[in-house]
């Protein structure tokens, strides 16, 4: 049975029992009393007489108030409420909270106007009409919950204000969450009658999962707050049979740089149940149209979209694909920002140099990381550039000019090229390692691996396999690569890594139990030994090999996977170096710039097409710039102080998922 | 000029164990301080002149009457009536009140040694009376100096202890007092204050003076106690209150306001003197009272 009040402090009640503080204090007062031998007892005897039972009742009244102080304050510090108010009291204040459905589905529109507009209007409404003095806030429902302003308000004028700009694109709607997120908010509000409103289309992605499960543990909380609230349920839906989303894009490079051609492959879906025969998706590149596909959806099927597109200048870029479908115009569109790089320069440190074609240690490679320069074809553009230096050449003026580093067979390197090295990577460089016959094993465990604590991954262990003619060899195991720089292979049109035939490796020592910060292992040899291993170090990368890039050992060069392997390895590592400009809802965007732009602040305009200003700190060797508060999706554009501008899309997670049963 | 007992405090002067020793400091302390000595005012007044027979003192040849008649006048004085004065000292229980040391008792026995000194300084007789519930001792009054050590041997000797009912006990002693006189009361007055009233009424009607020094306690007239405390009667054994003293207090004050009030309103009708005296004023207080009496008198 439920009390007819409540605590919103219940810890507090605690405090009650300091009540029992002034009766101690009166008996131990009224037990240690002095005795005085008294000659005018008549005088007293007379006062006692007819003042005794006036006495007795002004104690025993002083004894309560007494009491009653710490016990009233303890009652106040707990904020009682009388949950039976609510009924008696037409105009009692209330804590009202609206949880506003802001899901793509609430896009959907009936007769022009969409739901998300109705449900505005109903929530202005809602808090025009409830009692003055009352507070309120608006949670959005999409992504899991969050408040309109940053706390609950009393200024209804103000909570209503900030509603106007809302749009229907933040995602699914998750209902649960959101119900969750408004009992939490209910603890910041202080009027003692409450309540919850709820403003959906009852979209099934909200409900289907967790109507019966989650939803109802959430309500039942909510039931058990000390202040139960009423919860109602507003529906704004409009029912929505033709949806056709955008899901994803996909792109044939991890980098793309001037001139070269990208492909960009658009995932269709249709959600509803009436076929599309032809329709329409275009493709804009910085917002100008520059082509359009017609395809044909059947019911609930899938489908894609390929683009190709070049890019002439270097910098940011953004490209949208657009469908033009149903109403529900939130998902048919889909955003992407593509940094286009002049070059990506790559140092690669020749350990073992010759003058013979073909037979230095990075001859192979330098044809792979820029084969159109190499073979004469100027025409097409290579987006990485090399530098082949010896070994005693290498230094810190050459690491830091690169984006990439690449080690060949290098025997050793003296204190002042490692710690080069080292900075350079700890502040976000690349580095990749390839051994070979004139490596010191014995150096490099000591002074590159260093226990795990170097630069390399793994520390070297013996070599394995014969070079003799007809000794056997081992070859890369071909499985589905999870890894960005090897995920390529995992369709055979772009090769297979399979046909490689390795005569001599490194073993690698791997360690005997994995940790939070154990090197990745990217691809395994037949044999089992680990082929390529991927470590963190600082905010950078390195990834080792277990056989040299040249022909020596294996016949890697001479397959078509080395080129796009070579070139993969070093985009990938190349792009640690650049933040990613495409993010889901929530993860901070995060830009690099020039250490000189330390301390000074960039513009940052939101999709709402408000701008803030963010500062830029100074981290390592660069300037760099955070904003967490990714919550709205759609294109941020950052202005660094030096007037460049970058692209960031904000993407919703679970875009896809729209359907309307 | 001043005396050293002029800045010396009752409490002081309770350390003296000597009653005589502290009856001569305080007069002397006192008379010393006046401008005229109370001897000169009224001790002996001109009655006649007489002729001159030898044999008298030549220093009470009047000189003028000489100059103006040529002949020897004796300038003759009359003995003043002796003033007999009674001291009545409670000695009742509730007299025996005192926190600090000195108590009612103790100052009412000092006042009353001093006011005897001063007495038969001047040539008073002084007589004393002693009592509680009855009277304990009688002392008629006498005007010889060793007089004085009777009445102090006497004051040195006795305790206070006891109930005490003032009225029924002067009620007794108004027939002991045969010649009228001056009778100075050092008590609290403590007790039923109609039947207190009545007897210092048939005091009056024997044609007595009645100066009355009353003795407080500052204790009973401020009622200062703050926790909780046993009041445990001084007269009757046995009869114990336990209270807060802070919730009475006011009721207590207003209840000794209307005691006092009816006890001055009654002495006023009897024309009596009532004095009021808190055992941290100093004597002299109490001298100079009974001076202004003596003179109202004489």
């Amino acid at each position: 049975m439920s009390l007819p009040f409540g605590f919103i402090n219940g810890a507090l009640l605690a405090g009650a029992f300091a009540l029992a503080i002034p009766i101690i204090i009166h008996l131990f007062h009224k037990s240690r009393f002095q005795i005085v031998k008294w000659g005018a007892m008549h005088l007293l005897e007379a006062v006692i007489r007819t003042n005794q039972r006036r006495i007795k009742i002004e104690q025993i009244i002083l004894l309560i108030i007494r009491a009653a102080i710490p016990l009233i304050l303890a009652l106040c510090m707990a904020r009682p409420v009388w949950k039976g108010v609510r009924k008696l009291m037409g105009e009692t204040r209330t804590s009202t909270i609206i949880l506003l459905d802001n899901s793509y589905s609430m896009a959907a529109s009936r007769a022009g106007t969409s739901n998300i507009s109705l449900a505005k209007d109903e929530a202005e409404r809602i808090l025009n009409e409830v009692p003055r003095g009352s507070d309120a806030q608006v949670v959005l429902m999409g992504e899991g919950g969050a408040p309109l302003l940053d706390e609950p308000t009393y200024d209804l004028a103000r909570l209503t204000q900030s509603l106007k700009p809302l749009e229907a694109t933040y995602g699914t709607a998750t209902v649960p969450a959101g119900l969750d997120f408004a009992a939490n908010v209910f603890g910041q509000m202080h009027e003692s009658t409450r309540n919850l409103i709820v403003m959906t289309d009852f979209q099934r992605v909200s409900f289907e999962a967790t109507e019966d499960a989650e939803v109802g543990q959430m309500l039942d909380r909510l039931h058990k707050l000390t202040i139960p609230p009423e919860v109602t349920f507003f529906d704004v839906g409009t029912e929505v049979k033709d949806n056709v989303a955008i899901e994803s894009l996909d792109y044939s490079r991890l980098m793309v740089g001037i001139g070269q051609k990208i492909q960009i492959r658009a995932n269709l879906r249709n959600f509803g149940d009436a076929p599309y025969q032809d329709l329409r998706v275009y493709f804009k590149a910085d917002g100008k149209e520059r082509s359009m596909a017609q395809i044909r959806l059947g019911p609930h099927e899938k489908g894609q979209v390929l683009f190709t597109h070049a890019f002439d200048t270097a910098g940011s870029h953004v490209v949208e694909i657009v469908a033009d479908a149903d109403p529900l115009k939130a998902d048919n569109s889909y955003l992407a920002s593509i940094p286009v790089r002049d070059k990506i320069p790559v140092l690669l440190v020749n350990g073992d140099p010759s003058a013979e074609p073909l037979k230095g240690e990075t001859d192979f490679a330098e044809i792979a990381l820029q084969p159109y320069s190499s073979t004469g074809r100027v025409a097409l553009a290579d987006l990485i550039s090399t530098k082949v230096i010896r070994t005693e050449n290498l230094d810190a003026k050459d690491i830091n000019a690169s984006a990439v580093v690449m080690l060949a067979n290098v025997r050793q390197l003296d204190a002042g090229q490692l710690k080069a090295l080292e900075d350079f990577v700890r502040n976000g460089g690349g580095l990749l390692i390839f051994p070979g016959n004139r490596v010191d094993a014995s150096w490099a465990n000591a002074s590159l691996f260093k226990d795990g604590k170097g630069l390399l991954p793994l520390g070297y262990g013996a070599l394995a396999g014969d070079l003799k003619e007809g000794a056997p060899s081992v070859g890369i195991v071909s499985q589905r690569f999870d890894h960005p720089a090897l995920d390529l292979f995992n369709d055979p049109r772009n090769g297979t890594v399979s046909d490689a035939a390795i005569k001599m490796w490194y073993r690698m020592k791997e360690p005997a139990s994995a940790s939070a910060n154990a090197p990745t292992i990217i691809a395994r040899l037949t044999s089992g030994d680990p082929f390529l291993v991927e470590k963190q170090f600082g905010e950078g990368r390195v990834i080792q090999c277990a056989i040299p890039c040249d022909a020596d050992w294996s016949n890697l060069p001479m397959r078509p996977f080395y080129l796009p392997m070579m070139q993969r390895l070093s985009i990938y590592l190349a792009s640690t170096v650049f933040p990613p400009r495409n993010l889901e809802v929530s993860k901070p965007l995060v830009a690099f710039l020039p250490a000189g732009d330390a301390g000074k602040k960039a513009s940052l305009s939101l999709p709402d097409g408000t701008a803030r200003e963010v500062p830029v700190v100074k981290k390592g060797e660069r300037g760099v710039i955070e904003y967490p508060k990714t919550q709205q999706p759609g294109l941020y554009t950052l202005t660094s102080p030096s007037g460049t501008a970058t692209h960031f899309v904000v993407t919703p997670r679970d875009a896809n998922r729209i359907c309307k049963s | 000029m001043a005396h050293v007992s002029d800045f010396l405090t009752p409490a002081d002067l309770q350390k003296i164990s000597n009653l005589q020793v502290v009856a001569r400091q305080v007069v002397e302390g006192f008379c010393s301080g006046m401008h005229r000595s109370p001897h000169k005012g009224f001790s002996v007044e001109f009655k006649q002149h007489r002729q001159y027979v030898p044999g008298d003192e030549i220093r009470h040849i009047d000189w003028r009457v000489f100059g103006r008649s040529d002949r020897f006048y004796i300038r003759e004085y009359e003995e003043e009536t002796n003033l007999r004065a009674t001291i009545l000292l409670d000695m009742s229980g509730s007299m025996n009140y005192g926190r600090n040391g000195l108590t009612k008792y103790h100052y009412a026995t000092r006042l009353a040694a001093s006011l005897a000194y001063l007495m038969i300084g001047q040539q008073d007789s002084v007589g004393m009376v002693t009592f509680d519930t009855k009277i304990r001792k009688y002392i008629p009054p006498r005007s010889r100096v060793s007089h004085l050590r009777v009445l102090i041997d006497e004051l040195q000797r006795s305790e206070p202890g006891g109930e005490t009912e003032l009225g029924d006990v002067f009620h007794d002693l108004v027939p002991k007092l045969h010649r009228r006189g001056l009778l100075v009361i050092l008590s609290d007055c403590f007790g039923d204050v109609p039947s207190l009233l009545k007897a210092l009424a048939h005091f009056r009607h024997a044609h007595h003076e009645i100066l009355i020094f009353q003795i407080w306690d500052r204790d009973e007239l401020e009622f200062p106690f703050k926790q909780w405390t046993q009041f445990e009667s001084l007269e009757t054994a046995g009869v114990k209150h336990l209270l807060d003293p802070v919730l009475l207090r006011e009721a207590y004050l207003e209840n000794l306001e209307k005691f006092r009030a009816e006890l001055l309103r009654g002495c006023r009708r009897h024309k009596i003197d009532l004095v009021p005296f808190v055992t941290d004023q100093p004597y002299a207080e109490a001298l100079a009272a009974y001076i202004s009496r003596r003179r109202t008198r004489g």
